[in-house]
């Protein structure tokens, strides 16, 4: 028999669980569609955003700082990565690069076990946003209504940085051809730099607004690396609007199914993945034509 | 070519037997070894995938997990008693899982491709975690799984653990060493190292590219197969997370470390990364750090190592053995096959475009295009920038196709038949940006295809050598000759001249013996001097077939062509003998408008 | 004894000379069987033990999800060894005729990291058998990776000690002639938490399950569920079988807060438990439902703290104010303490008594020798523990031991920083007990 009120509140909490999703994976994306670089280490810098704005938390006791103080961290470690490692890896084949960066993923995830044990660690809700909202149908937890927002804004930002301003423009042309960003006569050099950083920002800055929703341990970047792939191929591998509707698509897909049948909401996940490679390979909002 | 000694077969099987005595003395225990021969025979069939047609997929776990399953389920709980039976049908069910499976996963390449192969692989671990763990065994496995024994000339060979095992394992990989060498070193490989360079051009000189990847991709499922079957043999337990993502990473970092395209890159892969995990553990001890250092270990192994460490060595080895390239054999008359096709009594037009349109979206490129050549007619197609005489080629070598109107060859109606499928009738062309497979010589260009023409479109002749095709030898000879690279057989790609490669290029097309020829600006680029080597070849090969030629050297096509056709924004604007057109007003007068004469 | 050993070992090398020299045969073929005077040479007997010092092989997860556990496990093993070598008075209470070391021979320790993978652990502890000869295994944080290494056990013939497994199976339809498991599991689990939700909460009312999706929280699901239905009448809600590892908890939490249950049962193991506790809290559902933890976690409590765990009751293998009724459980609470800074959670103390319990049975048997050594096991000699009298049943190699009912403390109750849970009850595991083939355990030969 079906539940309306649990119907509802899936749907919302499917939207909920996605828009992080859509956050994460628009970092990922945007790596990907201007450096050609699957960034396998992307569920490593989540997780390390996370322990970065812990350790803020603890020297400043203010969540805000430490969403920030993640946030830059977490673009110094991605252009010191693009810098020292990442560059040397333009002209060689992907499957280079994929594997280079699972490499620095597994470095990243087992230093932060050597730092901080393996104990996990709580990153408390900020107090405006701590305690639990009724929205009639449900009980909800008021931090999980607010990061709605604060992915909606982070989203919105991202969005003005691509779309508005000449850094998001060489980017999409990136995106486009790689070819063209030479043209343009552009420091190719220092706006990869600046790609990668802000992918890895992306990540950080997700891992830091969801550390007070889970607890921190050093693998927790791993399941959600893999459910951000299947975000971004359902969207479109390189599309920053592909990776807002994966997400929300695969948010739903996780929360619905666990109405029918919990133990499959993984599988169906996947599932849906490979339908959409074989009967829309480019994903719903990718463009066609590209590998 | 000679028949050659099996050398390398012979090396690995004394490597083989000699290992009990030499790996121990350099601290392999044998557990470590033996599972360095099950990642080394699973790593066999994906590197025929990967190293050789270029096809990565990060899903190998499932067919390991398959095959393993399987075989451990026939012999624990179906009570079968004979090993390698079971361990037979374990790799032929991956094999068979893995053709599904590619069906699926084949129709996208790259990225997409190695994605799907995940899910694909994640949803067969559910599959074997949760609705079929009562055949299984869930998160346990399956336990008992017994080790083979043989009559040995009346002895009794009880497999057991450590060194007798590796008996067993040794047998098994060796088998599957044979064949793997056997299968790169066949037509078959041959097509598939051409896809992994140029999948585009392998398909456009008649090869079925998608039947080859799905025979790869299933032949690499069932070395999977085989490998995880042996994997419970080894463990006496089928262990679960063979099925799980690990397992396909794990494969794919010791491929890489070892060299991928090597064949025996995953073994030596799994040799490095199998005792560093054990030397950094006990022999450092290091702890739970013991992670931390093989994961920087890999970063600096993936940036320095480009080509793995057996890639590494064939650099190092060709770097002192400077030798000049081997000159093509000497004596063997340029006698090509004959262009020889079921249609040659038509006598007809041998090409012939019938109202043929292309738009894209809003945008015409051509419309309502007629064109007719007749047999044995050598056309040249002149036409300004932007005429649309590249999309209209490509119309005519159904690798576009049109929007209205069709296309007969020969009489024939091939609209939409593919350039794989016409290439096999007799139509094929060359490219006006050189289509070349750039990692090969140009012998093994020109091989490519005439293998097409010599064994047609698809061909599963996996155990068979390349030089016991029949009449290839004379074939590729032949076509070398014509074009003048005879001297160059042995040469790389990326070492010829441009005009060597455009050459070359004329020479792909011309290897699959085509009644009709397509050649899409074949002076494109060249100096004075190679255009008139070029003209003259263009010269020699018209004997005996029909050729459409593109170009925008006036003076060599007025000088070539039978018949000259005009294309302007898209349609014929003029057709006629190269006077007649020379002297027609309308294309002086389009021409004034474009940059050219 | 040590007479026939050293012959062994002597025809043993000289086997192995031979091999070495590569005399035209196959290492692996060499397989004479080696006698000793009085018995043939069976898995690493006599060779393990023909020096002066033994090996234990151990395989715990040191990276992964699980590494918290692993490193704790290894630390209640590394004093363990350290105490037996020294002849400490605590491994004397346990093992009385234990002197210095094991037959007065000195333990050694291998390690390597599982990876809470059977496959990985089956490998090193293969490693460990041909390379160190070791004479007992240790390891495991999970049942998958216990089943593994019991069958590795009998086929090997090691002894084995179970690390950490709580399913039915590893003593029960997995059982194994060598392998030994000291810790309870998920039926006794069942009928010792059972009761004390009965009586807390009364009969007649509805219960959700968390389920990690892996046998052992199948049948952990299945035994509560069986117990409450049979005894209380309760009914079952909603079943929520989650993945290992999930990211996030909320689907199936709100599938929980909307079946109308009156109590949530969660059978989720390590982070997964500590994650989907606290998401349960953020949801509103312990407001809701009170929260029953069937076999409490190691560092559970530490990890999710005392506000949101106040007032749930679990069952657990050993909790350390338990020091107030045992004397035992006071001297190894002081020396795990003193060695690593805090104090020890059952995985800990499970490993020390395992390694305890072992000492005692070698020294009883007066041999390394497995088949004594298992015959000196199944005797069902009674034992003293850090929780009191306990044996093993010879019929399924489960040790016969309490199981220890606890209640987490509010903030205002502890006594100290790590008072987190209240020992209400010391429950005789007797009667907990299934018969010993209830779970279809049949044993393979000693030999």
């Amino acid at each position: 028999m079906l539940n309306w009120a649990n119907l509802v509140s899936q749907l919302f909490n499917g939207l909920a669980t996605g828009a992080l999703l859509a956050l994460i994976a628009s970092g990922l994306t945007i790596i990907y569609g201007t450096l050609g670089v699957l960034n396998l280490a992307h569920g490593a810098m989540f997780m390390l955003g996370g322990y970065a704005g812990w350790v803020v938390y603890q020297w400043t006791g203010s969540f805000a700082l430490a969403v920030l103080g993640a946030s830059a961290f977490l673009v110094i470690v991605g252009a010191i990565l693009e810098l020292v490692v990442i560059r040397r890896f333009y002209g060689r084949p992907g499957e280079d690069q994929i594997l280079v960066t699972f490499g620095l993923g597994i470095v990243i995830v087992e230093l932060v076990r050597r730092a901080f044990g393996s104990l996990s660690l709580t990153l408390p809700a900020p107090a405006w946003a701590s305690g639990i909202t009724s929205l009639g149908f449900m009980l909800y937890p008021t931090y999980r209504i607010a990061l709605i927002g604060i992915v909606a804004a982070a989203l919105l930002a991202l969005y003005f940085v691509l779309y508005r301003t000449k850094l998001g423009l060489i980017v999409r042309a990136g995106i486009e051809d790689a070819g063209m960003v030479d043209i343009l006569g552009v420091d190719v050099g220092k706006v990869f730099m600046v790609v990668f950083g802000i992918g890895a920002m992306a990540a950080g800055f997700a891992g830091a607004v969801n550390a007070p929703v889970v607890s921190l341990t050093p693998d927790g970047g791993d399941a959600i690396l893999i459910e951000t792939f299947v975000v971004v191929v359902i969207g479109g591998v390189g599309s920053f609007f592909g990776a807002v509707l994966g997400g929300l698509i695969a948010g739903e897909i996780l929360s619905l199914t666990s109405m029918v049948d919990p133990a499959y909401s993984q599988f169906a996940l996947f599932a849906a993945m490979t339908l959409v490679l074989v009967f829309r390979p480019q994903g719903l909002l990718g463009a066609a034509g590209r590998e | 070519m000679i028949k050659r000694f099996p050398w390398v077969e012979a090396l690995s099987a004394l490597g083989l037997v000699a290992a009990p005595w030499v790996l121990p003395a350099l601290g392999f225990a044998p557990g470590t070894v033996n599972h360095v021969l099950i990642w080394g025979l699973f790593g066999l069939g994906f590197d025929i995938l990967f190293g050789y047609a270029g096809l990565l997929s990060f899903g190998q776990a499932a067919f390991f997990g398959t095959g393993g399953f399987v075989a451990a389920y026939l012999l624990t709980v179906a009570g079968m008693t004979n090993v390698l039976l079971a361990l037979a049908v374990g790799t032929a069910a991956a094999a068979a899982v893995g053709a599904i499976v590619g069906l699926v996963a084949l129709r996208r390449t790259g990225i997409y491709f190695a994605m799907i192969t995940v899910a694909i692989a994640e949803m067969f671990f559910f599959l074997e975690n949760n609705p079929l763990a009562r055949w299984t065994g869930g998160e346990n496995g399956l336990p008992g799984v017994p080790a083979p024994s043989f009559d040995l000339f009346g002895l009794r060979w009880q497999v057991g653990v450590g060194w007798s095992m590796y008996g067993f394992l040794a047998a098994c990989y060796f088998v599957g060493l044979v064949v793997a060498l056997r299968i790169v070193n066949s037509p078959f490989g041959a097509v598939l190292v051409a896809i992994r360079d140029n999948p585009k051009r392998t398909l456009a000189v008649g090869h079925d590219v998608w039947r080859y990847k799905l025979a790869a991709f299933a032949i690499a499922a069932g070395y999977a197969g085989f490998a995880g079957g042996l994997l419970g043999v080894l463990q006496g337990f089928m262990p679960p997370e063979a099925f799980i993502f690990d397992t396909s990473g794990q494969l794919v970092v010791q491929t890489v470390i070892g060299g991928a395209g090597t064949l025996f890159g995953p073994l030596v892969g799994a040799a490095v990364w199998l005792s560093l995990r054990d030397f950094l553990q006990s022999g450092l001890n290091l702890g739970a750090a013991w992670k931390l250092v093989l994961g920087l270990v890999f970063v600096l192994l993936v940036t320095f190592l480009r080509r793995g460490i057996l890639g590494g060595v064939k650099d190092l080895i060709a770097s002192v053995d400077k030798r000049a390239a081997a000159p093509a054999p000497a004596g063997v008359a340029a006698a090509m096959m004959p262009a020889l096709r079921p249609d040659e009594a038509f006598a007809g037009p041998a090409i012939e475009a019938r109202g043929l349109t292309k738009r894209f979206g809003g945008l015409v490129a051509n419309r309502d295009v007629n064109f007719s050549v007749a047999k044995g007619e050598l056309r040249g197609v002149i036409g300004p920038n932007g005429a649309g005489k590249s999309t209209f080629f490509k119309m005519l070598t159904c690798e576009m196709e049109p929007s209205a109107g069709s296309i007969l060859f020969h009489g024939r109606d091939i609209t939409g038949h593919g350039v794989s499928r016409v290439c096999q009738m007799g139509l094929t062309k060359s490219y006006q940006i050189n289509q070349l497979f750039a990692r090969l010589t140009a012998r093994e260009n020109v091989e490519i295809a005439a293998l097409a023409h010599a064994r047609g479109p698809f061909k599963l002749d996996m155990l068979k050598a390349v030089r016991k095709v029949p009449g290839l030898e004379a074939q590729v000879a032949g076509t070398l000759a014509l074009v003048g690279l005879t001297h160059r057989a042995g040469t790389p790609v990326s070492e010829l001249a441009y005009g060597e490669k455009r050459r070359l290029e004329i020479a792909l097309a011309l290897a699959s013996s085509p009644s009709l020829l397509l050649l899409d600006e074949p002076l494109a680029g060249m100096s004075p001097q190679e255009r008139k080597e070029t003209v003259t070849l263009l010269k020699a090969i018209r004997e005996g077939r029909t050729l459409v030629v593109i170009d925008h050297d006036m003076d060599a096509m007025f000088d070539l062509a039978d018949r000259i056709t005009v294309l302007a924004e898209g349609r014929v604007l003029a057709e006629g003998t190269p006077q007649q057109i020379r002297d027609d007003r309308s294309v002086r007068d389009a021409y004034l408008g474009g940059e050219h004469m | 004894m040590s007479e026939h050993d050293d012959s062994a070992r002597l025809s043993r090398r000289s086997m192995l000379k031979a091999a070495a020299a590569g005399a035209a045969v196959w290492p692996g073929l060499t397989a004479f069987p080696v006698w000793a005077a009085d018995h043939p040479a069976i898995g690493t007997w006599p060779a393990g033990s023909a020096g002066d010092s033994v090996t234990i092989g151990a395989t715990v997860p040191r990276t992964g999800p699980y590494a918290l556990q692993g490193e704790d496990e290894l630390k209640g093993l590394q004093l363990a060894i350290e105490h037996v070598n020294a002849g400490d008075p605590l491994i004397q209470a346990i093992s009385p005729k234990t002197k210095k070391g094991v037959l007065g021979k000195t333990v050694k320790l291998a390690v390597a990291d599982s990876e809470a993978k059977p496959n990985t652990a089956v490998q090193a502890q293969t490693n460990f058998i041909t390379q160190d000869k070791i004479v007992l295994m240790f390891g495991a944080t999970s049942s998958a990776v216990a089943v593994a290494l019991n069958k590795l056990a009998d086929r090997e013939k090691v002894l084995y000690i179970v690390g950490i497994s709580g399913s039915n199976d590893t003593t029960g339809k997995d059982c194994a002639r060598y392998s030994f498991r000291q810790c309870f599991y998920g039926q006794t689990a069942a009928a010792a938490i059972g009761p004390v939700m009965l009586k807390a909460y009364g009969k007649g009312k509805k219960a959700a399950y968390l389920v990690p999706d892996y046998t052992y929280g199948h049948t952990v699901h299945q035994s509560m569920k069986d117990f409450l239905g049979k005894n209380g009448g309760w009914t079952e809600a909603t079943a929520q079988v989650a993945p290992l590892g999930a990211p996030d908890y909320s689907s199936y939490l709100l599938n929980v807060a909307n079946s109308g249950a009156d109590v949530l049962v969660n059978i989720n193991w390590g982070h997964d438990a500590v994650l989907s506790i606290q998401q349960a809290k953020q949801f509103g559902v312990l407001d809701k439902m009170k929260l029953v933890v069937p076999y409490q976690v190691p560092f559970l409590a530490r990890e999710v703290g005392p506000d949101i765990m106040a007032g749930v009751y679990a069952a657990t293998d050993y909790w350390w104010t338990l020091e107030d009724k045992f004397p035992l459980a006071k001297r190894f609470n002081a020396a795990f303490k003193a060695k690593y800074g805090y104090m020890p959670e059952w995985g800990a103390n499970n490993a020390y008594m395992q390694v305890a319990l072992w000492a005692a049975q070698v020294e009883a048997a007066g041999s390394f020798y497995p088949p004594d050594v298992i015959k000196a096991y199944e005797s069902g000699a009674t034992m003293k523990s850090t929780v009191g009298d306990v044996h093993f049943r010879g019929a399924d190699h489960q040790l016969v031991r309490p199981v220890v009912i606890v209640q987490a403390k509010a903030k205002k109750d502890m006594k100290d920083p790590e008072d987190y849970w209240n020992v209400l009850d010391v429950l005789p595991g007797e009667p907990l007990m299934q018969a010993a083939d209830a779970f279809g355990c049949k044993m393979g030969s000693p030999t």
